[in-house]
């Protein structure tokens, strides 16, 4: 383990990844506490351009509201919104790929058509009829992302399982009669399990721009201050006020670059061999 | 070869129906209806009104019913009939999918060939801060929300350089016909597209160095390595080629994102395909204009995977048809 | 025996030769934004806002109205009303033909009312006090009333009765007639080609009755979804004219400072869109008055209209508009005091139940309307839960009465009893219509009011009912009126003589000419 984190320490976009999430993390958690006002009040006068008014370092946005404050308390939602979402998401993905991969035959056919089924429609249409349907709301929001984004996953562990399928360890548990659900639980996944970490970190990402592209065309959740909100709200006065659309669209910016930087470095660290022969 | 292609579009048409009856229950949950939407328009209503507009659309007819009258329509190609715009859904289907076709089809070239060009410099340097400068400069465009980058490039090169124009497809009223016509819908691309080719090329650079730096390791190249060709020769005759085979797959996945990447694109430069269709059928509730959207798109993603599966066996003899 | 009331053709002509000096020129291609894409152009099937918009070139009504809501000539030259109030006679241009070159005829104009009566729910309603119509001749109608109707001089723009040719739809399915698909007007451009999602082209009626008129050739309505592609759209030069609401209000005073750029609020004096908040008479904290009233105290309206609405617009003061006939501002005002709103709620026992907040979902002006309006609530104390819907459930739950509290706006149609009633009166409370009394008031001293005021006759009659109607309601608030609205129109200010009329842009582009 300790080698894996010196690869990783020593590939370059994933420490500069890790840095900015970290960062991110820690003003999700510890920057309402420093920051008690509510985003959505209105405290000063609207479109004050940053750097003006001592207080208010980035200014303010058409109804007066700190746009500080909202890119603080939106660091919260949108990593919430990449982070549940992914879960859930990983939460189908993983079984219905495991159980596809392990079984094989008429059962693994019968989920591959199902994952085929979801990855044939298209996927971004899909997620704005659901949240359309269901009224947009954060619970919405994220049961669309997640329903839309599982497919790769199961692709992804079903291919994995079906190769470690055919190593001896697991054959040698199959034949000593060890029951189905051990050997997948104990003895596959957890060998599955890197590619998928890879995957998870960069589905994260993928979440908080679908967030924000629903958040663009009006589908947001309207008590919950997002990054996608911010942007979605500052682009009709972007001409009057940049820094509205501005920072809330560079804190999405860096936060995904974060994840894709680490998904990188994760997938190096994982596949070491990779970087050596490189050139 | 054949019967592999049946096989698979008799897949295919299991999975379309499939679609087709989800996607009509889906968006009848969604709350109202297009005679309320109407209604709601008109600035004034009454009962009867809204009840005229629910028989026009037979909507006062049971869910059952309705759901038999579209699927035996769909069964003869009849994709039924819009309620908003009064016409024929195929009609309008067709009239906007060869814009939609134009731009995704360029926008996905200009990624695959970015996304490969980007991709393989990167695997060359792997490991090296060129490598990662590479990866954070296609994925930077990947990590910003689509639509910000095309304000963004309305902005710049419409607003402030007026370089080129900042919607539509073409010159309303200019009436261009031969090679004027083709530069001034070629002029009218470039914004839509890049942005959106710009968007997907990250994937296809990731894929590219990932897959390239995969097949690097393989045999074939050590021994043409050993036997002392070129580094160019290797990369371009051996590695790249190899390497290819990936991102095909990816392509043929990535067709449904692209179709979900048309409608922020088509919306903020007014391109008048088929994504914005669906999303303004969606709001309307338009419902036969809406499934026949997704119908057309479904079928479109499937005939593509069927194409680049088609490409990879051409290509990696290894595969035999049987499935 | 008849009196005649009012214009003939040279005062009204001797009007607007006094309005532009200059001469005006022929010729020239005018682009516009139409915002959202008209789901059809035949108006007597669909009337909301964007047909109407791009239809009312194509098609016309019998009369026009000037911004103080005064009947024009339109395809009637002349009308008059006899003494009793319940004969109208209208008097139609010689000479009108349909783009098709069939004559238009008072045949026409029956058959109008009654293909009307069966699609336009405002016709039927506005029709409904008709015993009958005769037609001694060609150009001649009279509309014999059960009883008199003060509004009913008003119901005769081209929104309320576009003329529909019967040659075309008598005998037909005129819901599948294809001929919906190429409509035929006696308007002053013809429908040309329409490319939907892109753009719809009206060309010059060459042969429109008056002559010399239209002035200009062409007309090109462009589809841009987006609010912001729409501005760039303006700025960069590729259109021409933005009529009132296609752009988000943040971008109006950016606009209107460019160069050779006019912006006007006229031209909305007909429809007079007032918002207001529905409070839910029936159920929860809103069905208490002093709850609703600590509502009104509770706003900050003056920061809606200079923020929001960048100091467009005005206050309102209760159920009518100030543009519309027989308003009164002698009633209760609500100022902006959140302390009284404070007192009020606790005297109403609120003690902190949630209450729903539903925005309407036209854009981001709106949006930010209603956060701006939900803080207004929670700072004096009010539990308040945004919601979010689009078009289609906004309609669903106003008209279902699914909310606590919701935004809406609404045309007043230049008489409280044509718009303003519907929204308080107890026959009205009927569900599934967003346009109707939503709220669910019930006061049987309102309902006689209105009643009466609509009926009695003449005009001075009618205003006693109605002074005492806006201040029973103002104290009683069964909705929470926000703002007049205004929806500027932005123009290029070689674009002359564009709005002339009440109904504004709506009235197409008939004086309209560029000076190049």
């Amino acid at each position: 383990m300790s080698k894996f984190w010196r690869t990783m320490l020593r590939n370059p976009g994933g420490v500069i990844g890790l840095t900015i999430l970290l960062l991110a993390i820690a003003i999700a958690i510890f920057g309402p506490l420093l920051f008690p006002t509510s985003p959505w009040r209105m405290v000063q006068r609207p479109f004050l351009p940053p750097f003006t008014v001592p207080g208010l370092p980035l200014g303010t946005d058409a109804l007066g509201r700190d746009v500080l404050a909202g890119i603080i308390y939106g660091a919260r939602v949108s990593l919430l919104v990449g982070l549940v979402s992914t879960m859930a998401a990983l939460a189908v993905g993983i079984p219905v790929g495991a159980l596809a991969g392990y079984f094989g035959g008429k059962v693994g056919d019968a989920l591959m058509r199902f994952t085929e089924f979801f990855q044939t429609v298209p996927s971004f249409a899909l997620a704005i009829v659901l949240v359309a349907i269901l009224q947009p709301s954060i619970v919405s929001i994220v049961l669309a992302i997640a329903i839309v984004s599982w497919p790769p996953v199961a692709r992804l562990v079903r291919g994995e399982v079906l190769s470690l399928r055919t190593r001896e360890y697991v054959q040698a548990a199959i034949v000593t009669g060890q029951s189905h659900s051990w050997i997948i639980w104990r003895e596959i996944l957890p060998n599955a399990l890197s590619p998928v970490i890879v995957l998870a970190s960069l589905m994260v990402a993928t979440a908080i721009l679908l967030e924000s592209s629903l958040s663009f065309l009006g589908l947001g959740d309207p008590n919950l201050m997002s990054w996608g909100y911010m942007v979605g709200a500052g682009r009709t006065v972007i001409r009057q006020a940049w820094w509205i659309t501005l920072f809330p669209g560079i804190a999405i910016l860096l936060s995904v670059l974060a994840l894709n930087l680490i998904g990188e470095g994760l997938n190096d660290a994982f596949n070491p061999r990779l970087n050596k022969e490189g050139r | 070869m054949l019967a592999f292609i049946a096989q698979r579009l008799a897949k295919a048409v299991v999975v379309l129906l499939a679609i087709v009856v989800l996607n009509f229950m889906l968006i009848r949950m969604a709350p109202g209806d297009p005679a309320m939407v109407m209604a709601g328009e008109a600035g004034a209503s009454d009962q009867i009104f809204v009840t005229q507009l629910r028989e026009k659309f037979g909507l006062d007819q049971p869910l059952p019913v309705q759901l038999y009258r579209y699927v035996k329509g769909i069964v003869t190609l009849d994709l039924g009939f819009s309620f908003r715009q009064q016409m024929p859904v195929a009609k309008l289907i067709a009239e906007r999918l060869p814009a939609t076709l134009l731009l995704t089809v360029t926008a996905f070239v200009i990624s695959l060939l970015l996304g490969v060009l980007f991709g393989t410099l990167a695997a060359r340097f792997a490991g090296t801060w060129a490598d990662t400068a590479i990866t954070i400069v296609a994925l930077i465009f990947y990590a910003t929300p689509l639509f910000w980058v095309a304000l963004m490039a309305i902005l710049l090169f419409s607003v402030a350089m007026d370089w080129l124009p900042s919607f539509g497809y073409e010159t309303v009223g200019a009436n261009y016909t031969g090679l004027a016509h083709v530069l001034d819908v070629g002029a009218h691309l470039i914004l839509p597209a890049t942005t959106m080719g710009l968007f997907f090329m990250a994937t296809y650079a990731r894929m590219t160095r990932a897959s390239m730096l995969e097949v690097k390791r393989h045999d074939f190249v050590k021994t043409a390595r050993a036997k002392g060709l070129r580094d160019a020769v290797i990369q371009r005759r051996h590695v790249l080629r190899n390497a290819l085979l990936p991102v095909v797959t990816l392509a043929g996945l990535q067709a449904g994102t692209l179709v979900g990447g048309a409608v922020l694109t088509e919306t903020v430069f007014a391109w008048p395909g088929i994504g914005r269709l669906m999303y303004e059928a969606l709001l309307q509730r338009d419902y036969n204009l809406l499934l026949g959207v997704f119908v057309v798109c479904s079928a479109m993603v499937l005939a593509f995977n069927l194409i680049t599966d088609l490409i990879y066996r051409a290509v990696d003899p290894r595969i035999e048809f049987a499935s | 025996m008849l009196k005649r009331v009012l214009l003939s053709l040279l005062v009204a002509s001797a009007l607007s030769t006094a309005a532009f000096a200059e001469e005006p020129k022929s010729g020239g291609v005018i682009n516009a934004v139409i915002q959202p894409e008209p789901p059809g152009l035949m108006m007597g099937l669909v009337q909301n806002g964007p047909t109407q918009m791009v239809a009312g070139n194509i098609y016309e009504g019998l009369l026009r109205y000037s911004p103080k809501l005064e009947p024009l000539p339109g395809l009637a030259e002349s009308w008059s009303v006899s003494e009793d109030g319940k004969t109208y006679t209208f008097k139609l241009r010689k000479g009108v033909t349909w783009h098709d070159g069939k004559p238009f005829t008072s045949a026409d104009v029956v058959f109008s009312i009654e293909f009307l009566k069966q699609t336009h729910p405002r016709a039927r309603g506005n029709f409904a006090p008709v015993d009958k119509i005769e037609t001694p001749d060609d150009n001649t109608v009279i509309f014999n009333l059960k009883q008199p109707f003060g509004p009913f001089i008003g119901v005769f723009e081209v929104g309320s009765l576009p003329m529909i040719p019967k040659h075309i739809y008598e005998g037909t399915d005129f819901k599948t007639n294809p001929a919906n698909n190429t409509p035929v007007g006696t308007g002053p451009f013809m429908f040309k080609e329409w490319q939907k999602g892109s753009f719809i082209r009206l060309v010059k009626n060459p042969s429109y009755y008056i002559k010399g008129l239209p002035h200009l050739d062409e007309i090109y309505w462009h589809v841009i979804p987006d609010a912001a592609a729409r501005a760039v759209a303006f700025e960069t030069g590729k259109v021409d004219v933005l009529p009132g609401g296609s752009v988000e209000n943040f971008d109006v005073p950016r606009l209107s400072k460019l160069k050779n750029v006019c912006v006007t609020g006229a031209g909305w004096e007909f429809f007079s869109p007032l918002s207001w908040l529905w409070l839910n008479n029936r159920s929860g904290p809103t069905a208490n008055k002093k709850f609703r009233q600590a509502v009104m105290y509770a706003l900050d309206r003056n920061f809606a209209k200079d923020v929001i609405w960048n100091g467009l617009g005005k206050v309102a003061t209760g159920p009518s508009s100030s543009s519309i006939k027989y308003y009164s501002s002698d009633v209760a005002k609500y100022d902006y005091d959140p302390a009284k709103a404070k007192a009020l709620l606790k005297e109403a026992g609120y003690n902190g139940e949630k209450v729903r907040l539903l925005p309407l979902p036209y854009g981001e002006t709106w949006q930010r309307w209603a956060e701006a309006v939900k803080q207004n609530l929670q700072d004096v104390g009010i539990n308040v839960e945004m919601l979010s819907t689009d078009v289609a459930g906004w309609n669903q739950k106003t008209s279902e009465w699914d909310y606590d509290i919701a935004f809406t706006y609404v045309y007043q149609y230049g008489d409280p009893a044509l718009g303003v009633s519907r929204t308080y009166v107890s026959s009205q409370i009927v569900k599934g219509n967003p346009f109707n009394n939503v709220e669910g008031y019930s006061n049987p001293d309102i309902d006689k009011l209105f009643a009466d005021g609509a009926v009695a006759f003449p005009d001075a009659a009618r205003k006693p009912f109605y002074d005492k109607a806006q201040k029973v309601l103002v104290d009683d608030v069964p909705v929470a009126w926000l703002l007049e609205l205004q929806f500027p129109t932005i123009t290029r200010c070689n674009v002359k003589n564009l709005i002339t009329t009440a109904i504004g842009v709506n009235d197409g582009f008939r004086d309209a000419w560029l000076d190049k």
